[in-house]
């Protein structure tokens, strides 16, 4: 998906680069049980990337999310499923 | 802050070396982060206490309650005066008049201009270490007053600087008797700071190649 | 010439150089500087400088620094000399026109901390309001990003718990990638000086600096590291205070999520933690962790001092939660003598941080996200603004690499020798239309630059920055800019050339704004700092005259509470194999400054006329290298050629290089790998291999291209 007046197409960074750096984020939440995990995950992303960023891990997954860890799967997809734009946070993840 | 318990007389008459009535008063400030050590070398801060034999100087002498000190009396001011035409001796005499330092305004303070002894043994003859980029040390200059080793080691930790040599033989050496440049010297500038007589000085305030004052 | 010269006029400012942020008094004859001396009653540095701030001024005034605005329709072509009107002029349509045609996303801004206060938070305000993205970042994104992510996440504020002085109650002395002594030296003076007192040294960090052995100054414990082992090394200091039963469970208990904390006992309590399975691996002795961890858990007053051998690592913001933690267990926070803090690289690398040069937060380190905290900012400045965070640093040159990134303003800053994984950012910077770079000489970056504005010194400006202990220090102006405007008033002059009308009277008005939409600099005002000297953030109604010690009784988050972050180790996908067998490290030494643009310019550089390749003994014969040797240094990413110096200061498997000349290309070895959570580059860490070279080269003495041969006069 590209923004709005956006000519350029394709995703606004590399995808290896942007999957390399979710399953990183993935590794450092990895400790945590699965709720906080998640969620982590998801605020992570919700209060640091660029949406196109956002959208095409979205995308990506979608698509079957290969090479993906389940968790940056699972939270990732909350970025949906969210009522309200979470305000941004940091400390350990709450669930 | 070693020395907080104590309260040393003339903290602030030793680190200025400016012997002002009114300064070497009742208290001086504790020690700041960077202030030296007292010392008690160049014997300028001499005082007079009631009930106390001889002329202690105020900057090693700890403050007790009740002292009275007397700090600007005939015989300490002639005293001062002595101390400092000695160390006029061995000055370059044409770097005495319109100098700036804190040694030259001391010599202001206390009436000193010229020594009677007339040219005494001297230390023109050492060369001036020119080899840092920044800044120079000129031995004819230096009164060994040794603030500048109490700086490299007390405030920048380095110990690169000592006092070698006793009586009128010492002088200042850097490293292993190394030019400034070669030796361990980390070129903070503390050592330029501390020196009262612009011994060690920076380069920047001189235009030109430098070169000693002739005599007048 | 009698006498030396005496200075007519003196003017108290703060110091240009690293974060300790010294005072000096700049004494001028004539309207010529002279000098800088000390000044004694800085809090900082309480009259004492080093070898930099001292003396190394003369860049300022150097024959390279540039005097008109250049312009130039490519990179090929060479630069025009433009007046000021037509620099912005051109500058504004063509950045415009960039955004027309790729939309609002497609450019953005960076700006360093070599800046003031005053001129960061008015880039954040160039790319907010002005561009109307967020696509604003800065240089502290790739040293220091780690520190506001992993002190924010524990202890609610990314900044250092304690002030400088501080340091002179402290009983152990942890220092973890940092050598305060070549890199923030006056501080370092004050650290040997509590040594010599008594105080017991811990350091981890790979090499034997001089931090870990000088005359009259010795760490207790000396943690040579493997590079990227850190957190695991951390995680075993911490299972060895949880399984000895050394932590503070009042404090823990009255200050912090004790919850938590359980969690974070048993993470770091896990057999895999052991002193005895994490000493191999991190190439340590299993009782010098121990022994590390009984002495800083035992205090009285433990502090520690850390820097970018924490954070540049792909678990940067983990090993700075690792810090956090520790601290918080122990007690070891909310009294001088105490706490965490990091030494900034920059002078005002804690200013870049609290004025919102960042994609996801405003000044204040306010999210953008929370719609109450941008109203306030929309009210003030009369301008709707984007609620998403915008691109990081690294991922602009991402960006442009897939077509989404077309305009960069840089303000002080030298990607093409700073950043990693040189070639990446040229072919970024390549693939960019209007690469505007504001600074104050031609660099390595201006060869990909289309629009040249040139900026003035810290000696020719009106501002604040912000240093490493949080304080807020003046930057007065000595001698008039040379290219005529204060950087402030050339991004004021490129906002009124984009269409976004704006004034102010003077930088002090800009410090008022600050003071306006941040809390912790709410108290700021020239004249409060004026009046004091200086003043430490928080300052606020609660603190007029501002904090010199954090957490004192509550920690800033929502509960008032610490917390304990779970710090799993992941090592780095960057190691070694036959290939490339040795691990490559970078710092700083003491006479040169970063990428070398100021410092090159003097004659610091009689000290280190050269960058080397540091080298064990054991490692050289191995390779045939004797002292002195050319060798080539290749990595997966690219290889620079410089000559080895053999040391013990290393382990071998083990080499280091420091980066201060453009011609050694440290960074076009250095990975694209990155911190987890900021992207932070990992530059302590890249697998290498070194081999001899007979050829000599000259590159290295080669003069950087003046900037009057690339003009056009």
């Amino acid at each position: 998906m590209t923004a709005a007046g956006d000519t350029s197409g394709g995703t606004v960074l590399d995808l290896d680069r942007l999957l390399g750096m979710a399953n990183q984020i993935g590794d450092f939440f990895a400790p945590y049980p699965a709720a906080r995990r998640a969620e982590g995950i998801r605020n992570h992303l919700r209060t640091y990337w660029d949406p196109r960023m956002r959208e095409a891990l979205l995308t990506y997954i979608d698509n079957g999310g290969a090479g993906l860890q389940a968790s940056v799967i699972e939270g990732a997809r909350l970025l949906r499923d969210a009522a309200a734009p979470a305000k941004g946070y940091y400390g350990p993840p709450q669930a | 802050m070693t020395n907080k318990a104590k309260t040393w007389m003339g903290v602030v008459v030793a680190a200025a070396l400016s012997v002002q009535p009114s300064q070497a008063g009742p208290l001086a400030d504790a020690p700041s982060q960077t202030a030296l050590e007292p010392f008690g070398s160049c014997r300028v801060c001499l005082v007079e206490i009631e009930g106390r034999r001889g002329y202690p100087a105020s900057c090693t002498t700890p403050v007790e309650p009740g002292m009275t000190v007397r700090t600007d009396t005939d015989k300490l001011r002639s005293l001062r005066r002595r101390v400092l035409e000695l160390y006029l001796s061995d000055f370059p005499a044409g770097d005495v008049p319109d100098g700036w330092s804190e040694f030259h305004e001391t010599l202001a303070q206390c009436g000193v201009s010229t020594h009677p002894c007339g040219d005494g043994a001297n230390h023109l003859a050492s060369p001036v270490d020119l080899s840092n980029p920044y800044f120079l040390f000129d031995p004819a200059k230096c009164i060994v007053c040794s603030r500048c080793v109490r700086a490299c080691e007390e405030i920048q930790g380095t110990f690169a600087l000592t006092v070698e040599g006793r009586g009128f033989e010492s002088r200042i050496v850097a490293g292993q008797n190394q030019p400034f440049f070669e030796s361990d010297c980390v070129s903070c500038g503390a050592c330029v700071q501390a020196c009262p007589s612009q011994a060690l000085v920076e380069k920047s305030l001189f235009e030109g190649e430098y070169r000693r004052a002739e005599s007048s | 010439m009698p006498n030396p010269a005496k200075p007519d006029r003196s003017v108290v400012t703060t110091c240009a150089y690293c974060g300790v942020g010294c005072g000096f008094k700049a004494e001028t004859r004539e309207g010529r500087l002279l000098r800088m001396i000390p000044w004694k009653d800085s809090k900082a540095n309480h009259g004492h400088s080093c070898v930099k701030g001292r003396f190394a001024f003369d860049y300022c005034l150097h024959p390279d620094r540039v005097r008109t605005p250049l312009i130039r329709r490519s990179i090929d072509e060479p630069w025009q000399p433009v007046s000021w009107d037509d620099a912005f002029r051109h500058t504004a349509s063509e950045l415009r026109r960039i955004q027309a045609a790729h939309g609002p996303k497609s450019i953005g801004a960076i700006s360093s901390s070599r800046c003031t206060n005053e001129e960061i938070f008015l880039v954040q305000k160039l790319a907010r309001a002005v561009f109307g993205n967020n696509n604003i970042d800065n240089c502290a994104r790739i040293c220091h990003s780690p520190t506001q992510f992993g002190l924010s996440a524990t202890l609610g504020w990314g900044a250092a718990s304690q002030h400088f002085d501080s340091i002179l109650r402290a009983d152990v002395i942890m220092v973890v990638g940092a050598n305060p002594t070549e890199g923030h030296p006056v501080f370092g003076s004050l650290l040997k000086r509590r040594v010599r007192e008594g105080a017991r040294l811990i350091v981890i960090d790979p090499r034997r600096t001089e931090t870990v052995e000088s005359p009259h100054c010795r760490a207790t414990v000396h943690l040579p590291l493997r590079p990227g082992t850190n957190v695991a090394v951390l995680n075993s200091i911490a299972h060895v205070i949880v399984r000895e039963g050394l932590y503070s469970e009042a404090f823990v208990r009255e200050r912090c999520e004790w919850e938590e904390f359980e969690g974070w006992t048993g993470l770091v309590g896990a057999d895999r933690y052991a002193p005895e399975r994490i000493g191999p691996e991190a190439g340590l002795e299993p009782a010098a962790i121990r022994e590390a961890a009984r002495l800083y858990a035992g205090g009285p007053n433990s502090a520690i001092y850390y820097g970018l051998g924490v954070t540049e690592h792909s678990q940067g913001s983990t090993g700075v939660m690792c810090l956090g933690n520790l601290a918080l267990a122990c007690g070891m926070l909310g009294r001088e003598g105490v706490g965490v803090n990091p030494l900034r690289g920059q002078g005002n690398v804690q200013g870049g941080s609290c004025l919102g040069s960042w994609p996801h937060v405003f000044s204040g380190y306010r999210f953008v996200t929370d719609p109450d905290v941008r109203g306030s900012f929309e009210r003030e400045w009369s301008v709707e603004l984007d609620g998403e965070p915008g691109l990081r640093l690294p991922n602009m040159f991402d960006a442009a690499l897939t077509g989404h990134f077309r305009g960069m303003y840089i303000m002080g800053e030298d990607p093409v020798q700073s950043d990693p994984n040189q070639q990446h950012v040229i072919a970024a910077l390549r693939r960019m239309e209007c690469v505007v770079l504001h600074d104050l000489f031609l660099n390595e970056t201006s060869k990909y630059a289309h629009v040249f504005l040139p900026g003035s010194s810290s000696l020719e400006k009106e501002g604040t920055f912000t240093s490493a202990e949080r304080r807020v220090n003046r930057v007065r102006k000595v001698v008039e800019p040379v290219a005529g405007l204060q950087d402030w008033e050339i991004v004021v002059r490129l906002m009124n050339a984009l269409g976004y009308p704006v004034h102010y009277d003077d930088a002090s008005q800009i410090l008022d704004e600050i003071a306006r939409l941040s809390p912790a600099y709410r108290g700021m005002s020239f004249a409060l700092l004026d009046r004091l000297g200086s003043a430490q953030w928080p300052c606020d109604e609660q603190a007029p005259e501002g904090t010199e010690v954090l957490h004192t009784e509550r920690f800033p988050r929502a509960n008032g509470r610490g917390t304990f972050m779970l710090t799993e180790y992941v090592a780095t996908r960057e190691r070694t194999n036959d290939r490339y067998p040795l691990l490559l490290t970078t710092g700083r030494i003491l006479s040169q400054y970063n990428v070398g643009t100021q410092t090159r310019r003097t004659a610091n550089s009689r000290w280190h006329p050269e960058d080397r390749l540091d080298i064990h003994p054991e490692d050289a014969r191995a390779r045939g290298i004797a002292d002195g040797d050319w060798v080539a240094l290749t990595s997966r990413f690219g290889s620079t050629r410089l000559r080895a110096r053999l040391t013990q200061r290393l382990n071998p498997g083990v080499v280091y290089t420091t980066f201060h000349h453009a011609e050694s290309k440290a960074n076009a070895l250095t990975s694209d790998l990155s911190d987890w959570a900021t992207n932070c580059p990992e530059y302590k860490v890249t697998a290498v291999d070194v081999v001899r070279v007979t050829e000599h080269r000259d590159a290295q003495h080669a003069t950087p291209a003046r900037a009057a041969d690339e003009v056009h006069a």
